[in-house]
């Protein structure tokens, strides 16, 4: 049996599911009646956003010069935050079809791919889709494929995910371009775990490629990363609906059932072999992602007074979804201003709005997200260094011998008109530029580097809107470098709230904590004495705002006779100062420190 | 699945039926201080106020005054012994046709119990009060009038969107005279967007020269859906800086004090001897007769309101249905009376302040009363304990810890 292991990849929204989609259609897998759009999407949110988010495998057969083929492909998603999926995808295959859009082009995530791609020495298929589209130029876009790629603009295939039209080239292509697996190099059993899910049913499931023997159910199997032995109970493909087999032959790819109860116990990339004759060597594994941005999750009805039930309800929510997506990290947080709450790890923004999204939707609650943040390498005097996430964490300032932050490699595409703008724009975010070079006769690639909290904050926002739109970008961390960055600590009537105390760089502290005093100010009620709101670095104080003593607070009329009233208003003042903190004798609601941090 | 047939158990879940004031007071007699009576007829919908009143609606004039004179009849009857003061307020109670208006004023001294020299007041706006029925007002009992005359400014008049002619207050309260109502109150509002000090100054003069033997200056509210609210929340007004409101009402108690005015309460000033009577039942714990639709009464602990809507009040069997019913307990009322009684000049004597803040529960009075004695808002003065003027500002800030 002839068998094709690939990955499909792009720029986001360049076309990947729907093509998807068509496989499927074309080979006939999908049944016209069952077919719905996008049907490897399977998450609600991905059908709404319209986006990937998990990668997902099928299986689907193919007749090609009178040989039958297997197909075994993996939908990627395009967004920047999920490379990790996308490298996870190309290790259990030889060949990916890179899409890009007929009208867009070569767009950051196009590169960023390609180049994955290309460093897991698959085979490309340069794909141009949306050719349908009347602004669709396939033959600039080719160009653009040959100049930036180095893939022959003539190799390139075009085809409409949407009417159909080319995707039996592509499906012949496939066939005929990408390589063959590669032999089995020993008789033992090797299968590389891609993926995982978990499944209300059937516990965990693992998505595996066997590169070397087989895996049957019924073996006992050890997995070599973690050295833990298990019996495999189920195997099946997804055609795309799950179906059963009985055995994975060598190069094939599929799903493992093996009561594993928790995804925790699977550590994707690692190895499966068997217990009784386990290979010598696992494959090649690769890097689990790190939480590269930082935020706290609070339990917004907690501002009704506290409920510790509305952080538990929180807390089932994060423990649920983080069975499905062990990719962020949680630790209870409490402080005096805010309460209890969450500390969160993400990959990256969608990341993070992706889980705050699925654990209000999925979970009941309402969050209040903080604004993100980076995670810090702090060197100590003594030669050591810790990585803190939270300023409240810093040492004492006596033991710092400097701090590093995450920098990004940022590569940007965007109109040569917007190249002196966006210079500006990194330039004022602390950026290093790198490198200049033409995609096209309008359009740019640009490289920099930066520190990935500029980026974090507004950054793409500002790229879309000084290039109207048509600019894209992509980074990856690079490492840690040191800079100017200092502790500032937001003081109330000199007392200072943890809570609100940021890391930044000292050319931002000023206008960074002024943003902030400026909301507190807003937030707080002003008291029968005047308060005073600081900013300071290290006992030196960079901006203040001040709340006016309250000079008049006083209900003019009793409302005739309709005393309940007067008192109900009265009663409602107290309860309203009964919920808040006192803080160097200040009465400051939560809501106003949630109102400060929380994230425009 | 079959079908699903309704189960029905032993106890419908019918709501129980509102409450009327008959369930109140309509067995027995009972002894009250006073009698409110409201008239919801306005002319025209002020952006400021946030009172029952409708306009456009002459033709329910007669209607409204046959169910209200049914009511005083009803509610007069378990009346026990003279009430001592009457107020008629609104709405507008001067835009009645005088011959409505008269029969009201007849139905009321012909049937409520009243004392010798019992205050009767009536709220006027300025615009209405003609010398016809000024005269109908005197000849039916009244003996006081209350003037919304808010501002002397046209302009500051158009900001609450209040549609009278500046020169009418004089005019209204020289035809009161004229028919023989010496007693008269004017309301003035400080603090209307727009205003300054000198704004201020200048209405509080005109007022004094008009030699009325009652003043109530009340700092402007932006009360909860009002068009003024709206507009502020829009930022269409902007409300005079606190600073300037705390400048004009120290500046208020000054002017007043030295022209031997009394203030005896936070808003209010009299002449000596002029103290509101009727304020004064409210104030101190007195029971009212409420009549008429969103009048709010008073019995001994017990505190009801009238529905509002013109239609759902005249409902039912001659009783007003109540919106609010409320048996205050002990630690409630005391709450009550020190938030009314504080607002007094004269405070509270500390024998009976003493019962208010004594009980278990009540840890959190006792230290707001020493809070507040300590950061100057209350004083004790000649076995009393009121507000200072610091107090006076701030006085929400103060009892909102003491109810
Ligand atoms: N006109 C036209 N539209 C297409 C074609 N292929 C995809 N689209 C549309 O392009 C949009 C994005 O398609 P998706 O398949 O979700 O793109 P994707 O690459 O999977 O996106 P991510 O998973 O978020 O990275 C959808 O609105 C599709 O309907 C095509 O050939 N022609
Ligand atoms: S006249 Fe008085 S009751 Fe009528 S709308 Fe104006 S303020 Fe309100
Ligand atoms: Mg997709």
């Amino acid at each position: 049996m002839n068998i094709r292991n690939f990955s499909i990849i792009a720029h986001i929204d360049h076309g990947k599911s729907t093509l998807a989609d068509r496989l499927l259609q074309e080979t006939r897998a999908v049944d016209e009646r069952k077919h719905k759009d996008q049907l490897l999407d399977s998450m609600d949110l991905e059908r709404e956003r319209g986006i990937t988010i998990k990668a997902a495998a099928v299986t689907v057969p193919w007749e090609f010069g009178g040989e039958h083929y297997q197909l075994n492909f993996i939908d990627t998603p395009g967004h920047v935050d999920f490379t990790y999926e996308v490298s996870r995808a190309l290790t259990a295959c030889e060949g990916a079809v890179l899409v890009v859009d007929a009208a867009q082009g070569i767009q950051a995530q196009t590169v960023a791919n390609a180049y994955l791609a290309v460093e897991n020495d698959l085979e490309l298929i340069p794909v141009i889709n949306k050719i349908d589209l009347p602004a669709a130029d396939p033959v600039r876009v080719a160009m653009e494929i040959e100049q930036v790629l180095g893939l022959p603009a003539e190799d390139c295939i075009q085809v409409s995910a949407k009417t159909g039209e080319g995707i039996r080239e592509l499906l012949d292509a496939i066939c005929e371009k990408l390589p063959d697996p590669p032999a089995p190099t020993t008789d033992k059993l090797r299968a590389l775990i891609f993926d995982s899910h978990y499944d209300d049913y059937r516990g965990v499931v693992v998505s595996t490629r066997v590169f070397d023997g087989k895996l049957s159910v019924g073996q006992k199997i050890l997995m070599m990363g973690t050295g833990r032995p298990w019996t495999v109970t189920d195997l099946g493909k997804n055609t795309p609906f799950p179906v059963q087999v009985k055995e994975l032959g060598t190069n094939e790819a599929g799903w493992m059932v093996a009561s594993i109860k928790t995804l925790g116990d699977v550590r994707v990339g690692d190895t499966i072999t068997l217990q009784s004759d386990p290979a010598p060597e696992a494959l090649p594994g690769y890097e689990e992602p790190k939480q590269m941005v930082f935020c706290d999750f609070y339990p917004a009805t907690s501002a009704g007074g506290g409920k510790k039930g509305d952080f538990e309800t929180l807390r089932e929510a994060m423990e649920r979804l983080h069975i499905n997506d062990a990719s962020f990290t949680y630790e209870v947080q409490h402080s005096e201003a805010l309460g209890f709450g969450f500390r969160c790890g993400f990959l990256g923004l969608l990341h993070m709005d992706i889980v705050q999204e699925r654990i209000e939707r999925e979970g009941g609650v309402e969050i209040v997200q903080t604004a993100p943040t980076v995670s810090y390498m702090i060197d100590l005097k003594d030669g050591s260094s810790v990585e803190i996430q939270n300023p409240a964490d810093l040492p004492d300032p006596n033991h710092i011998e400097g701090i590093r932050e995450p920098i990004v490699k940022l590569e940007m595409i965007c109109p040569e008109d917007n190249i002196g703008d966006l210079m500006k724009l990194c330039d004022a975010r602390r950026g290093i530029f790198k490198s200049q070079q033409y995609l096209s006769e309008t359009r740019q690639i640009l490289d920099f580097e930066l520190p990935l909290a500029e980026i974090i904050y507004d950054f793409y926002d500002k790229l879309k809107s000084i290039t109207r739109g048509y600019g894209t970008m992509d980074y990856e961390i690079i490492g840690y470098r040191q800079d100017n960055l200092s502790k500032v600590s937001i003081m109330v009537n000199g007392q200072p709230v943890e809570a609100l105390s940021l890391i930044c760089h000292r050319s931002n502290a000023e206008h960074r904590s002024r943003a902030i005093l400026a909301k507190l100010r807003k937030q707080i009620d002003r008291h029968q004495f005047e308060i005073a709101l600081q900013a300071a670095i290290g006992g030196k104080i960079i901006a203040r705002e001040t709340v006016k003593a309250l000079r008049k607070n006083v209900t003019a009329k009793c409302y005739g006779g309709d005393i309940t009233r007067k008192r109900k208003l009265l009663e409602k003042q107290k309860a309203g100062k009964q919920r808040m903190k006192t803080i160097g004798s200040v009465n400051i609601p939560q809501e106003a420190f949630m109102a400060v941090l929380e994230q425009e | 699945m079959g079908l699903t047939l309704r189960q029905f158990d032993g106890d419908p879940a019918s709501p129980e039926p509102p409450p009327t004031l008959s369930s109140i007071i309509g067995t027995g007699a009972h002894r009250f201080d006073a009698a409110y009576l409201h008239v919801p007829f306005c002319f025209h919908k002020c952006h400021y106020c946030d009172f029952y009143s409708v306009v456009d609606a002459d033709d329910q004039q007669e209607s409204f005054i046959e169910r209200l004179v049914g009511e005083v009849e009803l509610q007069a009857r378990h009346v026990s012994g003279p009430l001592d003061s009457v107020f008629m307020g609104g709405g507008t109670p001067t835009l009645l046709r005088p011959e409505l208006l008269s029969r009201l004023l007849e139905a009321i001294s012909t049937h409520l119990p009243l004392s010798d020299g019992c205050e009767w007041t009536v709220e006027a706006n300025p615009e209405t009060v003609t010398p016809e029925i000024a005269e109908v007002l005197a000849a039916g009992g009244v003996n006081r009038a209350s003037i919304g005359c808010q501002s002397f400014s046209p302009r500051l008049l158009r900001a609450l969107e209040r549609r009278h002619d500046p020169a009418s207050v004089p005019r209204a309260v020289e035809s009161l005279r004229r028919a023989g109502i010496g007693s008269c109150s004017l309301d003035l509002i400080m603090g209307i967007p727009g205003s300054s000090m000198a704004d201020w100054r200048s209405d509080l003069e005109q007022a004094i020269a008009l030699e009325p033997d009652h003043l109530s200056c009340y700092g402007l509210q932006y009360e909860p859906n009002t068009p003024l609210a709206a507009k502020l929340a829009r930022g269409r007004v902007e409300a005079v800086a606190q600073e300037v409101e705390a400048g004009m009402y120290e500046w208020t108690c000054e002017r007043l004090r030295t022209a031997g005015w009394e203030q005896y309460e936070i808003s209010n000033w009299a002449r000596p001897g002029r103290c509101c009577r009727h304020n004064l039942v409210y104030w101190t714990g007195g029971s009212w007769l409420a009549m008429g639709p969103s009048a709010a009464g008073h019995l001994d602990g017990v505190r009801w309101r009238n529905v509002p809507r013109h239609a759902s009040w005249q409902a039912g069997d001659g009783w007003p249905l109540l919106e609010d019913l409320e048996r205050l307990d002990d630690s409630t009322r005391h709450g009550e009376q020190l938030m009314l009684e504080l607002r007094l000049n004269r405070g509270i004597e500390l024998d009976r302040l003493d019962c208010m803040v004594q009980g278990d529960g009540c840890e959190q009075r006792r230290v707001a009363i020493e809070t507040g004695r300590r950061d100057g808002l209350l004083e004790l003065e000649s076995g009393r304990l009121r507000l200072t003027a610091r107090g006076r500002l701030l006085a929400d800030s103060l009892l909102c810890q003491l109810v």
